[in-house]
């Protein structure tokens, strides 16, 4: 699929770039078009697919991930913009078959059900609590007012995260 | 009797893959070779469609195929409908506009390419010619003589007008002390699940077999109705549901794409996928919603319902797409709810307009006629100048009414509330939120200058519609156990409850169960997951499949052991002799013995399975009253939502922290439909909602945390005592949250007649009483 797409971008005068990237500690060198969004880098250049996109408007979160540690919105920076950075992605929060302890949470405090934003809300915790302890229930529905759920009324989340904060030793 | 499982509250099975991002939602699904296809969209609410040239964007490099409705054959399929009263005027969808677009978004062409941009690149080479028709976009409006006709089988754009009764209305009206009247509107808005609509379609060289993996609601369906349009046996389709990120009711649809992917898959000879991008999914999604209700009530002075008589007018959009009528004929259905009520007579009209089809969406009715009733309500009691809990009261069924037949018939079912304990609920509900000491509260808040109101909604569902379910249970030669369902969840925890319910038959540990879902290679029949019936006829399937599995195994283990049937139990994943715990046979060792060859007692038919079909027309009513506490801001109109209370009676809950979980979750989009989502047109029929930037949905800071409490009145209509449930919170959320709105301002001489009440539309009602400082509000 790659090749094709490159034969075709030749085509039509669309620019492509090599790129390097270190996503969950590995690196990855990929040639892509200038105008790809780094969410569709992920998921169709990496086979990274944990990171969802909900509407390419920078508005719903699903494809947070972390560039050199600070969450930004995948679906908002190209591709070509990540060069040379570091990325967390939702599959590179547990380590082998132990859940991190914030997915952990989300499993035991009924965090998620379709599942569709979980990725999104993954990262933002994780960033939330990595510098936060004893957060109060304002500070983080605070925390969480920037990923859109559909599904849980945000009070599974919001427990999942309070649970988080107390397990995970950070 | 062993480990029980239905009524534990454990956590779900479906959520490590959730979780390590290892789901496979469609999007997810790479196939080798795949290619791209993005449709051509109308940008006119109305229009003739001239002429459609996709010579031009077929010739660009990278484009496969490009092609429009003259490329559908001489006679295009139009997408069939489900409900057909007797009154309809048909105006079927088809997949692409063929001489007129209707509303903006509808497909007119399409292309197919190596990649969505490029796909999309091609669009902006299709030429097409339109010549713009007058639009209308409000469904009064279009009822009216001399409007703009959408259909010429329909010149008063009347789709169906279904009328419901039941009693002696015209007396009960004419010996009413009271006849109190209003219009109520509830707005367009709906299910906009997390992730978009999405179909990836291949055939395969070999079995010339089409392989569709859709985000929907109903795989089967759509599987019978793409083989009748595309004119091939059923048995050359698969359908197959992944993971899907939320559907709400707006992926039972069938969708224009859902046919064009496989048709365009078929046409280039490669697998073809499709996206729905945000953008899309605001203009062509299933909208709900959308009715006018003018209801008349008809009482004693004592509050004593006579009658109710009404008419709504449903905004249906352009096309009927399947479940086009529903909500119409179930918010009449729905009308009376949980109260008695001698008499009723309600007219439904389905009026058509330039604006997306609309459908079903959680609630798919109720939560429109709930509003009606529990708003009106309010008003009835302050007209009476009677306490607004006292006025329900004295109008709820009793236990000892039950089951309660409501005389209509929706939907080809009887309308029969099987079971209840309403009053109980009630005052359940009015303790836990403290109604009684509420009073003192608003007023010593209203002497600070602060507005706060307290809003009740009682409703009920129509659960686990019918006709059947399928569900089967196997056991392979390992002793693993697996089931297929024909539900297809998007979120639930559904393959947990089925577990659950599976591990009580057949003492498994329930985490051990395979559970699959909506593959119509796995399962001949199914119906899909909609109308809260997952529980009440999946749940149901899986009890049948499982029971039979379970006497097989038993009589199997018994001739292996030499002892009776009679004289086997299952525990722990073993089959042994009553009090003999050691003489047992495991799960592997009775399902080796089942396979052809294997060593059955005498006439005994070999494998270890059980396919079960439920059939069942009489549905379940769960029901519920939710109560909200609101502050709203005489500044700015801004509300904000305190406490929150729900009393849910749903018969058997299978498992609590699920069930909780679709109440919290209904809730807020209750809550999102009473104070901001709306889905607006402009005159033109321009949409102006068309992100999530314009299309508000309640976020973390706008959501309370819901406080429930649970009855468990069981249903006699099923095995388990189950009613369906999650489509509740939805419905009790609109409205308790409107009428507490309503009650925090209407001491200032307004009433709240509609929703959303956005920041805006509050500020305007109290400044149209003078209450709200003159100024105030305008940069908030
Ligand atoms: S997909 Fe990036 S914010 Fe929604
Ligand atoms: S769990 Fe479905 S959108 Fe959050």
């Amino acid at each position: 699929m790659d090749v094709d797409e490159r034969t075709t971008a030749d085509h039509v005068g669309l620019r492509e770039k090599t790129i390097t990237v270190t996503v969950n500690g590995d690196s990855y060198q990929r040639t892509v078009p200038v105008r790809r969004s780094l969410v569709d880098f992920l998921r169709e250049d990496l086979g990274l697919t944990g990171s969802h996109v909900g509407c390419e408007q920078g508005v719903c979160g699903a494809c947070t991930v972390l560039l050199d540690g600070e969450p930004i919105r995948a679906c908002l920076m190209f591709a070509v913009q990540a060069d040379g950075n570091e990325l967390t992605t939702v599959e590179g929060l547990a380590s082998g078959e132990e859940l991190h302890p914030i997915q952990q949470a989300f499993w035991d405090h009924h965090g998620l059900q379709c599942g569709f934003c979980t990725p999104g809300f993954l990262l933002t915790t994780y960033d939330f609590l990595r510098e936060k302890h004893g957060a109060t229930e304002p500070e983080i529905r605070e925390a969480l007012s920037g990923n859109l759920c559909r599904c849980t009324g945000y009070q599974g989340i919001v427990r999942s995260v309070q649970a988080a904060d107390e397990t995970w030793e950070r | 009797m062993g480990v029980k499982m239905v009524g534990a509250s454990v956590r779900r099975m479906e959520d490590p893959r959730l979780l390590r991002g290892e789901a496979a939602f469609v999007d997810d699904i790479r196939l080798p070779g795949v290619l791209h296809m993005a449709v051509l969209r109308s940008p006119h609410a109305h229009a003739r469609l001239l002429s459609v040239d996709v010579r031009a964007a077929r010739e660009l490099p990278g484009v496969v195929d490009a092609f429009s409705a003259a490329d559908l054959g001489a006679e295009p399929p139009g997408i069939p409908f489900f409900y057909n009263p007797a009154s309809f005027r048909p105006a079927p969808q088809y997949p692409l506009a063929t001489d007129t677009v209707r509303y903006v978004g509808e497909g007119v062409a399409v292309v197919v390419a190596e990649s969505r941009h490029l796909a999309e690149d091609a669009l902006e080479l299709i030429e097409v010619d339109y010549e713009p028709l007058e639009a209308v976009v409000d469904a009064y409006a279009a009822i009216q003589p001399g409007a703009p006709v959408l259909h010429e089988n329909a010149p008063d754009n009347v789709a169906a007008t279904m009328v419901y009764e039941s009693g002696d209305v015209e007396a009960a009206f004419a010996g009413a002390d009271r006849v109190i009247s209003k219009r109520l509107d509830m707005q367009r808005y709906t299910g906009i699940p997390m992730e978009t609509r999405g179909v990836v379609g291949h055939r395969d060289a070999v079995t010339a077999e089409m392989t569709i993996w859709a985000s929907t609601q109903w795989p089967h369906t759509m599987r019978t109705v793409l083989a009748g349009m595309l004119a091939v046996p059923a048995r050359s389709i698969r359908v197959i549901t992944p993971d899907i990120g939320g559907g709400f009711g707006i992926k039972a649809d069938f969708y224009p794409e859902d046919f064009l992917v496989p048709f365009a898959a078929g046409r280039v000879g490669r697998p073809v996928k499709w996206i729905e991008d945000r953008n899309e999914h605001f203009l062509t999604i299933a909208h709900s919603r959308e009715q006018i209700h003018e209801v008349e009530i008809a009482l004693r002075d004592d509050g004593t319902i006579l009658g109710l008589r009404a008419r709504h007018i449903t905004d249906c959009g352009a096309y009927q797409r399947p479940l086009g009528l529903v909500n119409a004929s179930l918010a009449a259905t729905s009308l009376a709810g949980i109260y008695r009520v001698p008499a009723l007579r309600v007219e439904a009209v389905c009026a058509s307009t330039n604006k997306a089809p609309a459908s079903a969406y959680r609630g798919a009715g109720a939560p429109e006629a709930t509003f009606a009733r529990e708003r009106l309500l309010d008003i009835v009691a302050r007209e009476l100048g009677m306490d607004r809990a006292e006025l329900r009261r004295k109008n709820l069924l009793t236990p000892e009414e039950m089951p309660y037949d409501t005389g209509l018939v929706s939907l080809e079912a009887a309308v029969i509330l099987d079971s209840g304990s309403f009053p109980a609920a009630f005052e359940q509900a009015l303790d836990m939120a403290d109604y009684a000491g509420f009073a003192a509260r608003q007023q010593a808040a209203r002497e600070e200058g602060r507005l706060i109101g307290m809003g009740i909604c009682v409703y009920h569902q129509l659960t686990g519609t019918g006709p059947f379910e399928g569900g089967s249970v196997r056991v392979d030669p390992t002793g693993e156990v697996t089931i297929n369902s024909g539900a297809a969840p998007q979120g639930q925890g559904t393959a947990t409850m089925l577990a659950q319910i599976a591990a009580d038959e057949l003492q498994v540990p329930h985490d051990t169960i395979k559970v699959v879902f909506g593959d119509t290679g796995r399962l001949a029949h199914g119906m899909g997951t909609y109308a809260s019936r997952n529980a009440v006829m999946a749940g149901t399937a899986v009890v049948m499949a499982s029971t039979k599995v379970r006497e097989k195994a038993l009589a199997l283990a018994a001739h292996l052991v030499e002892a009776d049937p009679s004289d086997m139990v299952l525990e722990d994943g073993y089959a042994h002799v009553k009090g003999v715990p050691t003489t047992r046979v495991s799960w592997a060792e009775i399902a080796a013995a089942a396979t052809p060859g294997g060593n059955r007692p005498e006439g005994m038919e070999p494998d270890l399975e059980s396919v079960q079909y439920f059939e069942n027309m009489a549905a379940p009513y769960s029901y519920g009253i939710h109560i909200a506490e609101v502050e709203v801001d005489p500044d700015t109109g801004v509300t904000t939502v305190g406490r929150y209370v729900v009393v849910n009676d749903a018969g058997t809950i299978v498992n609590p922290r699920n069930a909780e979980g679709q109440i919290a979750g209904g809730v807020a989009q209750g809550l999102g439909g009473a104070l901001m989502e709306e889905l607006v047109y402009g005159p033109d029929g321009q949409p102006q909602s068309t992100s999530f930037l314009d299309y508000l949905i309640p976020g973390s800071l706008d959501v309370p945390d819901v406080e429930i409490g649970h009855l468990e009145t069981k249903s006699p209509l099923n095995p388990l005592g189950v009613k369906g449930m999650g489509e509740g919170g939805a419905i009790g959320g609109h409205s308790a949250v409107a009428n507490a709105v309503a009650d925090a301002i209407e001491h200032l001489g307004c009433t709240v007649t509609r929703t959303p009440l956005k920041p805006a539309t509050v500020w305007e009602l109290m400044r149209s009483t003078g209450a709200a400082p003159a100024g105030a509000g305008t940069t908030a």
